[in-house]
């Protein structure tokens, strides 16, 4: 168990600044996610905890100790590759046992360790076989079993589910859950997907061109997106961004206006953006019209994509069985309470002071 | 689908009658310039004859029997495989330590890899006349530079006496065929995921634990390749050992393919010739076989 650091750490390639001022303090037993889009830093954060890159700048600490200078075999962490990076020439089980072959643990030692995590990723059957002969989710778990296999302080995972399908996906996701719970042990998960990210973590970390946006609960992350990018990254579909003006009590764009509790917001008059949820944007009552443009029906519920007067294109998320025909003008509302403000700039930040009056009931899916 | 089922086999019929038409011209070339030498060395074993000339009596199995009875024909097989086995390892420790080091990211890789190719590049009589003057034991470079470094106090007469000629056939098999490996092997170690190597040492692998544990075993299946197929080449190689040593001093660097020669052209006796060249050609069906069978399953 071990709580890992990293202050001000900067990484760059050449003349590309891959990542800057990262500070990031995950705690013992924790379950992170570095969430964001290809490109935004976090795999190479985690490649620099499990000592593959070394940073530029800044300091990585893992467990008290600074480990810039320790090579990856002595950092007492283990890595689950997206490509699983199984040694093909070798059993499952010598799969499994390479890491403690490599610390010169006994052969009687090793076979109990192995049989243990075998047991615990239900591998049983499969020890004997190479892993060329195993499926996807198969070799998935032997991955996690030489991750395993060794006890490490933290274990990083890197896009593990990204090659499995849909359902394995959501299968494995569950056992990974399951599995953190068991050990107790600190996690450093990448990935790209949200859903990942909210339904694994304890902490989300959200990236993006090399900054680290937000690092909090995947409720604050939802609720309380620190930011523009943040609010549009996190959520399916993604909150929706109309620029407009701030006046007194209400929010312009063109021919509409939104009536605000001024209170609720940190903002000056002027130039800014609001943010709504599609959950939070309601049709059939209020004062702003706006056309259908198009009905994705889900199943569960349904998405539609309107236009106010002037253009602006919006979603709303209502529930399935709606009679709601493309080209029909409705009037919609935004609940008041789950507005966000923002400044106006690409990576505006958000302007609402009341930290807890956006929060909304997620709904399952 | 009555249509189908009632075409379908004509169209097949087509199909196949095209394809032994397509096929026949490879087969026709293929005998003529496979089958019928072959046959023709089979049949030709069995007569004495004199090269000039072509003539000769039917003598049977005499041939054979002076192969299995003589000293020659067992003299040249194991110079053969001394060599072969000499001249191979030494291409395949050069071959893949070199490839390891060109995949290394070093600043003169590019320029490294064209000109590693060089020696697989060049005639063999250019090489061989260079190597000759090179090994010289009046004026030559290796001497002189050996006995500069002090290795050498007196100039060596490098290939006109033993076990000195045969090292140096060795050497120079071994020069010019290793690029062969190195390309090969080269070509192999790009494939090879990085992913398996930071899995090797976050799971505590050295370097040297790296290389058995990830780079050995990812070389095998083309190593096996390339072990055979050099192994094939070099038992029958003619022009650089012929052009160096002549097979000489006396015999002692006589391969089987110098033999088949030397007796063909120099003692004019083509049956007894035939005969050896069918010898040779059975052990080799043996490497063949082996080599079917190593990459026949895949």
């Amino acid at each position: 168990m071990a709580d890992v650091t990293l202050k001000n750490v900067r990484k760059s390639f050449g003349t590309f600044t891959a990542l800057e001022n990262l500070d990031i303090e995950i705690r013992s037993g924790e379950f992170v996610a570095l969430l964001g889009p290809s490109g935004c830093g976090k795999s190479t954060t985690l490649r620099m905890l499990a000592g593959l890159e070394f940073p530029s700048a800044g300091e990585i600490s893992i467990d008290g100790r600074v480990v810039n200078d320790v090579a990856p075999g002595k950092r007492d962490i283990a890595m689950v590759f997206q490509s699983y990076a199984l040694y093909p020439h070798m059993t499952v089980g010598q799969n499994i046992a390479y890491p403690l072959r490599k610390r010169g643990v006994p052969k009687d030692e090793r076979a109990a360790a192995v049989q243990k995590a075998a047991e615990l990723l239900q591998l049983e059957p499969l020890l004997d076989r190479k892993p060329a002969q195993l499926s996807g989710g198969q070799q998935q778990r032997v991955a996690l079993g030489r991750a395993l296999v060794r006890e490490p302080k933290v274990f990083l995972l890197d896009e593990p589910l990204s090659n499995l399908d849909a359902k394995l996906r959501s299968y494995m996701r569950a056992e990974l859950i399951e599995l953190h719970r068991r050990l107790g042990k600190t996690m450093v998960y990448v990935t790209h997907d949200q859903l990942e990210a909210m339904t694994m973590a304890d902490r989300i970390a959200v990236m993006h061109g090399g900054r680290l946006q937000q690092f909090d609960t995947p409720d604050a992350v939802y609720n309380r997106p620190a930011n523009r990018f943040v609010a549009s990254f996190i959520g399916t579909p993604s909150m929706n961004q109309i620029e407009g003006t701030l006046a007194g009590d209400t929010f312009t764009r063109g021919a509409m206006t939104v009536p605000l509790d001024r209170a609720r917001f940190a903002a000056e008059d002027g130039p800014c953006v609001m943010g709504v949820r599609p959950e939070a944007v309601t049709i059939g009552t209020g004062h702003v019209a706006a056309t259908i443009r198009l009905v994705e029906n889900t199943g569960h519920e349904l998405i539609v994509s309107l236009a106010l007067e002037d253009g602006t294109r919006l979603l709303s998320r209502v529930e399935a069985g709606r009679r709601l025909s493309i080209g029909q003008t409705v009037q919609i509302t935004f609940e008041p309470d789950a507005i966000h403000l923002f400044a106006p700039e690409d990576d505006g930040a958000r302007l609402n002071t009341d930290e807890d009056a956006s929060v909304i009931p997620m709904r399952s899916h | 689908m009555t249509v189908a089922t009632t075409n379908t086999p004509l169209l097949e019929r087509q199909y196949a009658r095209l394809g032994a038409l397509l096929i026949a011209p490879t087969i026709v070339v293929f005998s003529l310039v496979i089958v019928y030498p072959l046959l023709a060395a089979i049949y030709l074993s069995l007569f004495s004859i004199y090269t000039p000339t072509l003539e000769g009596d039917f003598v049977g199995f005499a041939n054979y029997w002076d192969l299995l009875s003589g000293r020659e024909f067992w003299n040249s097989l194991r110079v053969t495989l001394v060599w072969t086995v000499g001249t191979l390892s030494l291409q395949i420790v050069l071959g893949v330590g070199m490839a390891l080091l060109l995949h290394q990211n070093i600043w003169f890789r590019s320029l490294a890899r064209s000109l590693v190719l060089f020696p697989y590049f060049l005639s063999t009589v250019v090489a061989v006349l260079v190597w000759r003057w090179l090994f010289n034991d009046l004026y030559g470079a290796m001497n002189h530079g050996l006995m500069q470094l002090g290795i050498l106090d007196m100039p060596l007469d490098w290939l006109g006496s033993m076990p000195n000629a045969m090292i140096g056939v060795i050497l120079v098999g071994a020069w010019k065929y290793f690029p062969f490996v190195v390309i090969a092997v080269l070509a192999r170690l790009q494939t090879i995921p990085d992913h398996l190597y930071e899995a090797a040492r976050i799971d505590g692998a050295g370097p040297i634990a790296r290389f058995w544990d990830v780079t050995l075993p990812q070389l095998r299946s083309v190593l096996v390749v390339i072990i055979l197929l050099r192994a094939i080449w070099d038992f029958k190689e003619f022009d650089l050992i012929y052009l160096l040593t002549g097979g000489g001093p006396v015999t002692s660097t006589q391969t089987l393919s110098l033999l088949v020669y030397q007796e063909a052209f120099a003692l004019n006796q083509m049956g007894q010739a035939a005969a050896y060249s069918v010898g040779m050609m059975l052990v080799m069906l043996v490497f063949m076989l082996v080599y079917l069978r190593k990459t026949g399953g895949r």
